[in-house]
């Protein structure tokens, strides 16, 4: 009787046993097939037909994009390099989806052949689907966003990207020839050759710079004014705030064209009339010597970018409790003492961030640099202006000397330098560590 | 349901016949498209009818977006539909986008027949290969200058037909100087008595950091941009910018600033707003200014040719805008021949009554004193070179131009200007 009993059992155990996750594994590298092994006829069939599906429309494409990402076209004219290159970067995304349901296709098999083998029952249809709606609901939402986030962000990058590693300038223009791949030949003549080199440290030493002081510049001063402004004895705060957003409320490419306007050595208005008859003499060159340059530029960035650090600064003071203050005035700190305490830790964890992306914004404000003088006034032996920052050094290698290759070189290096940048202030913030704590 | 094996068979044959076909386009190895016939004689001189070939329903061309443009191509395009039985496509595209889209375009098959550009860009034109080699005979060129058909032409192929013709001259106001000065000296003595810079008041404005305008004064002592090799065509390695002449006529332009007649802060929008004050005597600009100038001083205006240097006359830039044939239409034949149509004589002339560019034809009389003035100093004009190294001069002359006006060394300045350019030449020509 027990002989027959284990029998039974270990005959029971061995047909649960005798399904095997690894020739699920195996079988699913055709997708379906594993669902087939694990008997879930439905899931099989629907993958297989995906992948089917896929396989026959894309066929063509990924053949072409591929082949055309490694060659870049055989026949100039026909083959239109540029063309080939966004269809490569199309395949590569593509590819990409694909194998992500690929390696989940494996994955999924292998998971519930697992389950099978431990004994685990097929859930019905019904049950299967409901089990799979609730599951996949969220990323069902976010499915499509991402789908055109990543075609509408990722393949200009990967275009802009790819371009740094070729040879597409004015010499070697598409239809007419096709680019090929330099490799990092680029980026070599950005450091080797003198004339780049020179020209490519000077202009990224007065970016650092600009960066640094106009922001630091503009949200001191609206730290400043916002503290003020906040303090109890201030009247007619609405109005005062009023007045100091304006500057905000004009576009910027308005004003800064104005101010270049005003800023004219011989007939703008701060020479002539407050310059000259304040202190005599021929003005201030603005427009002509490069550090006088600097500095309009730099007080034209700080009216304009202080405004909405103000605002900001205003709703964050507005926030802090009075039961603080009323606490450190027991405790008999003095102004600074609960300044520094206090007022400056709280404005900081709350708009640490948005300061972070003003660092950026204004590492890339081509906006400011290209309207007020187009980057001028001109150094002596030197191909980009005086107040020229990076990215407007690329407008000018882009469309004005058709250099591409290098202008994508060079963004290449900009988007590292402001990434690398933003991500350590991110980590540092506090804001973001106690993200969680909430 | 059939078996599991044989399932698997058919997918992993599918999978693998997939893998191996992945080898690129398939194609006959394509030949590059044979480059147009170089004008060929012997078939166009006498062309009867039957050797021409078969007219298209209808061609498109891409139209300056300016709406005085764009109605007079209507009705000059109305005209050749009826003439040739042709329907002719007018689409509003601004002039200086054409070249980008149709780099994308052309070879999608969805650009125009005809496109519109000004001549400075032929080499890269050239370069891009977006035009098509026109096959067009003298007999067909004449009646256009000279000059204008140069300028649309590049390594020997004529890209172009020329359309409009544009270069600036002087601009003088009766009630300051009723005469016309004749000569630089002249002109200068004139500018002497009627500066006043406190008050704003000036005897000769021009924007002379702007190489563009200051080339005439540059080249008329001996300057010049690019040389000229054997065939006719430029050397970019002989860069004259630099030379004694360029010297001699950079220390004129820096003596202006000296003297205090122009101020060293001068942007075309304040030339311009002097002048339409009436305080400036005389400027230097082009054809574009005349609406605006008119409206504010009326019959005081008057066109004339740049002052003589020596008594020799000026050669101020020319800019020559033309039609191109896209290299990627299907019609070359009767694209070319509309681009002769709308710039024939009778056409030019009805372009400039209803847009106002002056055409360029030799065989056209304009009734407009003040267009007339610029014609007069076109017939000394030489066009901007077109090579694509010119984009290369620009930027170091105008710094040039800007450091002269501060008052450095002229020779010193003008020959790091041409070391630069020289340098970025072969930077470029290196990548």
């Amino acid at each position: 009787m027990s002989s027959k009993n284990e029998q039974q059992s270990l005959e029971s155990k061995k047909k649960v046993n005798s399904h095997n996750p690894t020739l699920a594994t195996l079988l699913s590298f055709v997708p379906g097939l594993g669902q087939y092994y694990n008997r879930r006829y439905i899931k099989g069939s629907i993958l297989f037909i995906l992948f089917a599906a896929f396989i026959i429309a894309f066929y063509d494409f990924l053949n072409i994009g591929y082949w055309g990402l490694f060659t870049l076209g055989t026949v100039p004219r026909i083959d239109d390099s540029r063309v080939l290159l966004s269809q490569g970067i199309i395949s590569l995304i593509l590819t990409a989806f694909a194998l992500t349901f690929y390696v989940a296709n494996i994955i999924d098999a292998r998971k519930d052949a697992k389950r099978i083998q431990e004994g685990w029952t097929i859930p019905s249809m019904k049950d299967a689907f409901r089990d799979a709606w609730d599951k996949g609901f969220p990323y069902l939402l976010v499915g499509p966003g991402l789908f055109l986030l990543v075609f509408v962000v990722i393949f200009p990058l990967l275009y802009m990207v790819f371009i740094a590693f070729t040879n597409y300038s004015l010499y070697n223009s598409p239809p007419r020839h096709l680019l090929s791949w330099v490799g990092f030949d680029n980026f070599k003549a950005l450091i080797t050759m003198p004339i780049w080199r020179k020209t490519f440290f000077t202009v990224l030493s007065w970016t650092v710079i600009w960066t640094a002081v106009a922001t630091s510049l503009q949200i001191g001063l609206a730290m400043f004014l916002a503290i003020i402004v906040n303090d109890p004895r201030v009247r007619f705060k609405r109005l005062i705030r009023t007045v100091l957003i304006l500057p905000w409320a004009v576009p910027a490419f308005v004003t800064i064209i104005i101010f270049s306007a005003i800023f004219n050595d011989n007939f703008g208005a701060i020479n002539r009339d407050i310059i000259i008859p304040l202190f005599g003499g021929d003005g201030i060159p603005w427009l002509t010597d490069p550090f006088w340059t600097k500095v309009a530029l730099i007080s034209i960035q700080t009216w304009l970018g202080f405004p909405f650090v103000f605002a900001l600064f205003t709703g964050v003071l507005q926030s802090i409790s009075s039961d603080w203050y009323e606490a450190a005035d027991i405790d008999g700190a003095n102004r600074w003492q609960k300044f520094s305490n206090i007022t400056f830790p709280h404005l900081m964890f709350a708009t640490a961030p948005l300061l972070i992306m003003q660092y950026a914004g204004n590492f890339n404000n081509f906006t400011i640099i290209y309207l007020f003088n187009q980057g001028g006034p001109a150094v002596r032996g030197q191909n980009a202006g005086g107040t020229d920052i990076l990215i407007s050094w690329v407008y000018k290698l882009t469309f004005e000397t058709s250099n591409f290759n290098m202008a994508a070189a060079i963004s290449i290096l900009l988007g590292l330098m402001v990434a690398t940048f933003a991500f350590f202030q991110f980590r540092k913030t506090k804001s973001f560590k106690e993200e969680g704590n909430y | 349901m059939f078996k599991k094996s044989t399932l698997l068979t058919l997918v992993l044959m599918l999978v693998f016949s997939l893998m191996l076909a992945a080898c690129g386009p398939q194609r006959e190895e394509a030949q590059p498209t044979p480059a147009p016939a170089e004008t060929g004689d012997a078939t166009t001189d006498d062309a009867t009818d039957a050797d021409l070939p078969a007219k298209p329903e209808s061609l498109t061309m891409w139209v300056n977006d300016e709406e005085s443009q764009l109605q007079a191509y209507e009705e000059i395009t109305a005209k050749y539909e009826a003439e040739r039985g042709i329907t002719v496509n007018i689409v509003p595209f601004s002039m200086l986008d054409q070249l980008d889209a149709l780099s994308l375009d052309g070879p999608a098959g969805l650009g125009p027949d005809l496109f519109f550009h000004p001549h400075d860009r032929v080499g890269s034109i050239h370069l891009q290969g977006l035009a098509a080699e026109l096959e067009v005979t003298e007999e067909m060129l004449a009646g256009y200058p000279e000059g204008a058909i140069q300028a649309l032409s590049y390594e020997g192929f004529q890209y172009g037909i020329p359309a409009v013709i544009e270069t600036y001259g002087l601009f003088y106001n009766t009630d300051l100087i009723p005469e016309a000065p004749q000569t630089m000296d002249e002109l200068v003595e004139i500018a002497k008595g009627l500066t006043n810079a406190a008050n704003d008041e000036y005897g000769f404005l021009m924007e002379a950091t702007n190489f563009y305008f200051t080339y005439p004064f540059l080249a008329g002592p001996g300057g010049y941009v690019f040389g000229r090799d054997a065939e006719g065509g430029y050397n970019i390695e002989d860069i004259g910018l630099g030379n004694e002449g360029a010297v001699q006529g950079g220390q004129l332009i820096q003596s202006w600033f000296e003297e205090g007649l122009i101020p060293r802060g001068i942007t075309g929008d304040v030339m311009n707003g002097l002048f339409r004050q009436g305080k400036v005597g005389a400027v230097v600009t082009g054809p574009w200014s005349i609406p605006d100038y008119v409206a504010d001083l009326g019959d005081k205006l008057k066109v004339t040719t740049l002052p003589t240097i020596d008594g020799k006359n000026l050669n101020s830039f020319s800019g020559v805008k033309g039609w191109f044939v896209s290299e990627y239409s299907e019609n070359k034949y009767w694209a070319t021949d509309l681009a002769l149509f709308i710039t024939n004589a009778t056409n030019g002339e009805h372009y400039f009554n209803v847009a106002g560019e002056i055409p360029a034809r030799t065989d056209v009389t304009i009734e407009d004193e003040l267009r007339n003035g610029i014609l007069a100093q076109a017939e000394f004009a030489e066009p901007m070179p077109n090579v694509p190294e010119m984009s290369q001069v620009w930027t170091p002359m105008g710094d040039a131009l800007q450091f002269i006006s501060n008052g450095e060394d002229v020779a010193e300045v003008l020959q790091e200007a041409v070391d630069q350019i020289a340098e970025q030449i072969a930077l470029t020509a290196g990548n």
